[in-house]
C-alpha cells in the first residue's frame, strides 16, 4: 500500500492504495469521483479520459502512484456542483448522448481539444475525438455539440 | 398532428433531455458506482478450451489467499439453486423450449469463457488473484466451432443429454404456390448468404450488486437491465425464492441493446452467491469478459432461390436457412419463426418457401441483438439487388414495381399480417429525389474513368412497432399490454409509474412530454418513476415498444386521471367538471382564468375518498408498421480495400414524432452499428472454437471517423389510431444499414464482375473480392 497524494479538481487530496491500483480505480474507489467510467481497461475506449496537467490521458493505463503529486481534472471538476460548463450545455443543446457511459471521456477529451485548439473545424473535432467510442449516438450529436460549444465561445 | 392529445406543446419537439443533467456532470449512477458497507467482488474463473471434460476444480490454494471469502464451484452452485430457462424467455412463455442448464461449468466446458468457479473476496483485484489459483484439470473434446461441423450426425454432442447437435431439425413450410412460382419463372437465382456473428457492445457491460438483509429476508438487486421485473423473475427462480422477497433497482445503464434483457448465468451466480454469504457482492464484467461470454448475435446462413418474371416481378423466394445458436440457449430459437414472419416485408411476394434448423455449437450463447431477425432484411434486400441486376433493372426501380400498394383492405402478407399505412412506396421515392439518382451515376461513371470506385446502395424495411394487430387476436402473453400506475402528488407533481427501463432512451422525457400535454402540467411538473420492482408494473423496455406502448398508456393514463382530478375539483370548485380544465398547471372554469387554482392546490386537499390515482392499460390500439428506405454511397479504395461511407441518407416513418432529436439519435445510432458490422466488427472463432475478437484491438468498433453525418427525413405517416400513432424506432437503423451498405459496395465494384453474397467485408475481404471477381475493370 502506498499513500498517494494528487490535487484532483483544484483539491489536495490523499489516499491509501495498492500500487498496482490504476489511477481511474483510485479515483472511483478511494476518491469516490465515480464520474470518471471505466469501459475497456486497455485504453482503446476512451472513457476513463481525464486530464493530468493540462492534458488528456487514459486513467485506465496509469498507476494511481504514476499520478502522485500532479494535477488531475475529472468530470466533476467541469464546472461547480449544480451547474453545466459551456461544453456541457452545448452538448445537452445539441442532445449530444444517450445512455451517458461514454460521456465523460468525451467531455475531457474535448475540453482538451478546444483549450488547444479553439477554433477546430469538423474534421478536427471528429479526428480529435476518434479514440473515444460512443455505442449510442453515431458520434453526429456529440460533433455539433462541441462545434457549438467552439462557436459560442467566438461569441 | 393526428394524435388527440388536448394541449400540444411538448410533444413533437425536441424537449431537452431531464436526464441529461446529471449524465454531463458525472453524478450519473451505474451499477458500479455503487459501494455498500461490507460489500464483497466477485470474479470468474473461465474456460479457455472451446470443449472440454471438467475433471477437477481445486479451489483449496484460492480459498487460503487472504481476502478471498468463498470460492464456489459449479456443482456447489447447482446445490444452492435451481436450473431454469433464459428469464426473458421465462417471462415471455417460451422458457419450455429452451434447454435448461446450470449457472456455472460443471462436467464440461462449452465456449470459451464459459465460466467454471466463482472467487468471492474483498477487492476485484484480490478476487481476480484468488481465480489464478484456481487450479482446473480439463480433457481436450472434438471443439464443434461452426455450424458445418454441428450438422454434422457425428460431431461430438455440446449437450450430452440433447443427443446431437442440431437442436430444432429442419422444418419446411410453404405458403402460396411455391412450385408453381418458380416453374413459371423467367429468372430463378440461386445463392448461399452468410450473416456473421457480432455483437451488441454497449460501452458498459454487465454488472450487478446484490445485497441480502437477514432481517427482512429481501434480496435487494441493483441491476443493468431492460427490465427490473424480469430480472426478479429471473433470480428468484434460480434461486426458488418468492419473487416477493426479490428487489430489483436499476438506475443509469449504459446501453444495453439486447443484451441486458433479464439475468445471464453470472448474475445470477452472483446473486446465488450474495445469497449464501449473507453480504453484499458486487460483479462488474471487464471488457474481456464481455466480448467473450456476454453473448453474440446473428450468425445465420442462407440457401436462397428466388424466382421473378423478366418484366420484374417477383414470382416466389424459397429459403432454408441454419442458425448457429452457440452454447447455453437464451435467445436463438426465437430467431427463425420471426425471420420466416418478416421475410416479405413490404413487397407483394405470392410464394414463400421457408425451413429453418438450429445448432448448437462451441461459442458463447446467441443472445438478443437491436432487431434480432434483421437477417430477414439483408437476405431480402440483397436478393433484390442480386435479381435486379440479372433483369437488367434499376435496383430501386425494381423495388417500386414490387412494393405491395396501398389498397383496402390492405395488402395482406403471406405471414399472416396486414400492410396496413405502409410508406415503402413514399420513402423509396423520396430517397431517389434526395440523392438524385440520374445525377449520381454520371459522377460514378466519371469517377470510374478516372480509377475512383463509387457506389450506391438502397434497402427498404419495415419494423412490427409493434405492428398492426394479428387477424384473430393480438400479441399473446405479457407483451400484449402495457400498463402504468399514474398519481398526481400531494405538490402536485404528476407521477408516472412505468416498467420501461430506459437505458439510453430517455423515457423519462418523452413520456413526461406526453403526459405533460394530455394533463395540462408543465414538463417540469412530471416525474416519471422506472428501475424499482417493487413500484413499477412489469414491462420490457424492447423490442421498439416504447413508443407506442408506453406512449399510448401515458396518454389514456393521463386522460384518466385528468378525469379524476376534474371530478375532484369540482367538489372544490364548486363547479361541473365538465366545465373545467387544466391549463399549465391549473385547473379553471373554462373561460375563466380568474377561477384558477393550481393543480396542487387540488391535490393537497384530496381525502382518501379522492383518490387521485389511476392504474391504466393499453393494448396498443390500431397500430401499425414503422419503416423506411435507406441509401449509401460509398467509396472502395481498390488498392487497400478500404471503404468510405461518403454519405448517408434514411427516409422514415415511425409514425408522428414525440420528440425528433431523440428518435435520430435512435436512427443514427442504429445506422452506425451496421456500417460497423459490415465494415468492422466480427465475433470471430477459428476452427478449433478459440475467440479470436476478445479486446477492442480485435473487436473494432466504428468512430468519429467512420461514421458519416447521416441525413434523415421523416414522411408524414398514414394515421390508423384514433390517439396513439407513435411508433417504434428502435431498430430500424440495424436491421436496414447492412444491406444499405452491402448494395453499395457491389455497386461500386460492379466494374470488377463482384457479386457479394456475405455481410462482412473488412478490407481484406474487399481485395479477395476484387480478385476473385475475374474482370479487369473497364
Amino acid at each position: 500500500m502506498a499513500d498517494i497524494t494528487v490535487t484532483v479538481n483544484g483539491a489536495t487530496r490523499t489516499a491509501s492504495a495498492e500500487v498496482r491500483k490504476t489511477l481511474a480505480d483510485f479515483l472511483r474507489d478511494d476518491l469516490d469521483l465515480t464520474g470518471t467510467h471505466v469501459g475497456c481497461e486497455h485504453g482503446v475506449c476512451g472513457a476513463c479520459t481525464v486530464i493530468l496537467d493540462g492534458r488528456p490521458v487514459r486513467s485506465c493505463l496509469m498507476l494511481a502512484v504514476q499520478a502522485a503529486g500532479h494535477q488531475v481534472t475529472t468530470v466533476e471538476g467541469l464546472a461547480p456542483e449544480g451547474t453545466l460548463g459551456p461544453l456541457q450545455q452545448a452538448l445537452q443543446d445539441s442532445h449530444g448522448f444517450q445512455c451517458g457511459f461514454c460521456t465523460p471521456g468525451f467531455l475531457m477529451q474535448a475540453t482538451a481539444l478546444l483549450d488547444a485548439h479553439p477554433e477546430a473545424g469538423e474534421q478536427e473535432v471528429r479526428e480529435a475525438l476518434s479514440g473515444n467510442l460512443c455505442r449510442c449516438s453515431g458520434y453526429q450529436s456529440i460533433i455539433d455539440g462541441v462545434l457549438l460549444a467552439a462557436e459560442r465561445a467566438k461569441g | 398532428m393526428t394524435t388527440q392529445i388536448s394541449a400540444p406543446r411538448y410533444t413533437g419537439t425536441s424537449v431537452k433531455r431531464s436526464e441529461d443533467p446529471r449524465i454531463l456532470t458525472g453524478a450519473g449512477r451505474y451499477v458500479d458506482d455503487i459501494k455498500l458497507p461490507g460489500m464483497l467482488h466477485a470474479a470468474f474463473v473461465r474456460s479457455p478450451l472451446a470443449h472440454g471434460r471438467l475433471l477437477t476444480v481445486d479451489t483449496a490454494a484460492a480459498r487460503e489467499l487472504p481476502g478471498v471469502v468463498a470460492v464456489f464451484t459449479g456443482a456447489e452452485l447447482d446445490a444452492m439453486t435451481v436450473p431454469g430457462p433464459d428469464p426473458l424467455m421465462a417471462f415471455v412463455g417460451l422458457g419450455a423450449m429452451m434447454p435448461s442448464y446450470g449457472l456455472l461449468a460443471v462436467d464440461k466446458v462449452r465456449f470459451v469463457g464459459d465460466p467454471v468457479a466463482l472467487v468471492i473476496a474483498t477487492s476485484r483485484a484480490r478476487a481476480e488473484d484468488g481465480c489464478e489459483l484456481v487450479e482446473v484439470d480439463y480433457e481436450d473434446l472434438p471443439p464443434v466451432a461452426s455450424a458445418a461441423v454441428a450438422l454434422d450426425p457425428g460431431s461430438t454432442p455440446v449437450f450430452d443429454d440433447l443427443g446431437g447437435n442440431v437442436i430444432v431439425p429442419p422444418r419446411r413450410s410453404e405458403l402460396g404456390d411455391v412450385a408453381g412460382a418458380f416453374a413459371a419463372a423467367d429468372l430463378v437465382l440461386d445463392c448461399h448468404l452468410d450473416v456473421h456473428r457480432h455483437q451488441n457492445v454497449p460501452m458498459e457491460g454487465r454488472a450487478i450488486v446484490v445485497s441480502p438483509d437477514q432481517e427482512t429476508g429481501i434480496l435487494t438487486v441493483y441491476a443493468a437491465t431492460q427490465s427490473v421485473q424480469i430480472t426478479r423473475g429471473g433470480i428468484a427462480q434460480r434461486l426458488a425464492l418468492d419473487p416477493a422477497k426479490v428487489r430489483v433497482l436499476a438506475g443509469d445503464i449504459g446501453g444495453s441493446f439486447g443484451l441486458k434483457s433479464g439475468a445471464t448465468r453470472e448474475e445470477q451466480a452472483v446473486a446465488a452467491a450474495a445469497y449464501s454469504l449473507g453480504r453484499p457482492v458486487k460483479w462488474t464484467e471487464d471488457r474481456g469478459e464481455h466480448l467473450t461470454a456476454s453473448g453474440q448475435a446473428r450468425e445465420e446462413s442462407f440457401d436462397v432461390r428466388a424466382a421473378a418474371s423478366k418484366d420484374g416481378d417477383l414470382l416466389g423466394l424459397d429459403v432454408s436457412m441454419v442458425i448457429d445458436t452457440g452454447a447455453y440457449q437464451v435467445a436463438g430459437l426465437i430467431v427463425p419463426p420471426t425471420i420466416q414472419m418478416m421475410l416479405p416485408g413490404p413487397y407483394k411476394l405470392p410464394a414463400l418457401g421457408f425451413e429453418s434448423t438450429a445448432v448448437t455449437t462451441n461459442k458463447a450463447s446467441y443472445i438478443s441483438y437491436r432487431g434480432p431477425w434483421a437477417s430477414e432484411t439483408f437476405v431480402r434486400e440483397r436478393v433484390l439487388d442480386l435479381l435486379a441486376k440479372d433483369l437488367g433493372l434499376d435496383p430501386l426501380e425494381f423495388r417500386l414495381r414490387n412494393v405491395a400498394p396501398r389498397t383496402s383492405p390492405p395488402y395482406t402478407m403471406l405471414t399472416g399480417r396486414p400492410l396496413i399505412g405502409v410508406t415503402t412506396t413514399e420513402s423509396l421515392e423520396r430517397l431517389a429525389a434526395l440523392v438524385d439518382l440520374p445525377a449520381f451515376r454520371a459522377r460514378q461513371a466519371a469517377e470510374r474513368a478516372r480509377g475512383r470506385y463509387l457506389g450506391v446502395g438502397v434497402a427498404t424495411f419495415i419494423e412490427a412497432a409493434p405492428g398492426p394487430r394479428m387477424p384473430g387476436g393480438g400479441m399473446p402473453g405479457p407483451l400484449a399490454t402495457e400498463t402504468m400506475r399514474l398519481r398526481l402528488a400531494e405538490d402536485g407533481t404528476l407521477t408516472l409509474f412505468t416498467g420501461q427501463m430506459p437505458h439510453g432512451q430517455r423515457h423519462q422525457t418523452t413520456l413526461a412530454q406526453i403526459a405533460a400535454d394530455e394533463f395540462g402540467v408543465p414538463f417540469e411538473q412530471v416525474r416519471v418513476v422506472v428501475g424499482d420492482s417493487d413500484v413499477v408494473p412489469a414491462a420490457l423496455t424492447g423490442g421498439s415498444r416504447a413508443a407506442t406502448m408506453a406512449g399510448g398508456v401515458t396518454l389514456h393514463g393521463a386522460r384518466q386521471l385528468k378525469v379524476k382530478v376534474l371530478d375532484f375539483a369540482a367538489r372544490l370548485m364548486e363547479a361541473s367538471a365538465s366545465d373545467l380544465e387544466i391549463i399549465d398547471g391549473s385547473v379553471m372554469v373554462r373561460g375563466d382564468p380568474d377561477s384558477a387554482i393550481s393543480v396542487a392546490s387540488v391535490a393537497s386537499q384530496a381525502d382518501a375518498d379522492a383518490d387521485l390515482e389511476v392504474t391504466a392499460t393499453f393494448d396498443g390500439g390500431d397500430s401499425g408498421w414503422s419503416g423506411g428506405s435507406h441509401c449509401a454511397v460509398v467509396e472502395v479504395d481498390v488498392e487497400t480495400g478500404l471503404v468510405k461511407v461518403e454519405r448517408y441518407v434514411a427516409v422514415e416513418d415511425c409514425g408522428e414524432l414525440i420528440n425528433p432529436a431523440i428518435v435520430e439519435g435512435q436512427i443514427r445510432g442504429g445506422v452506425a452499428q451496421g456500417i460497423g458490422a459490415v465494415l468492422l466488427e466480427r465475433s470471430a472463432y477459428d476452427q478449433d472454437g478459440n475467440y479470436q475478437s476478445a479486446t477492442f484491438m480485435d473487436y473494432l468498433l466504428p468512430t468519429a471517423c467512420e461514421i458519416p453525418r447521416i441525413e434523415i427525413e421523416h414522411l408524414q405517416t398514414v394515421p390508423l389510431d384514433a390517439d396513439v400513432n407513435f411508433r417504434g424506432v428502435g431498430e430500424g437503423g440495424l436491421i436496414v444499414s447492412p444491406p444499405t451498405v452491402v448494395n453499395a459496395i457491389e455497386d461500386a465494384l460492379a466494374p470488377f464482375g463482384v457479386r457479394i453474397y456475405e455481410q462482412h467485408l473488412p478490407p481484406a475481404r474487399i481485395l479477395e473480392l476484387i480478385a476473385a471477381g475475374g474482370a479487369a475493370p473497364a
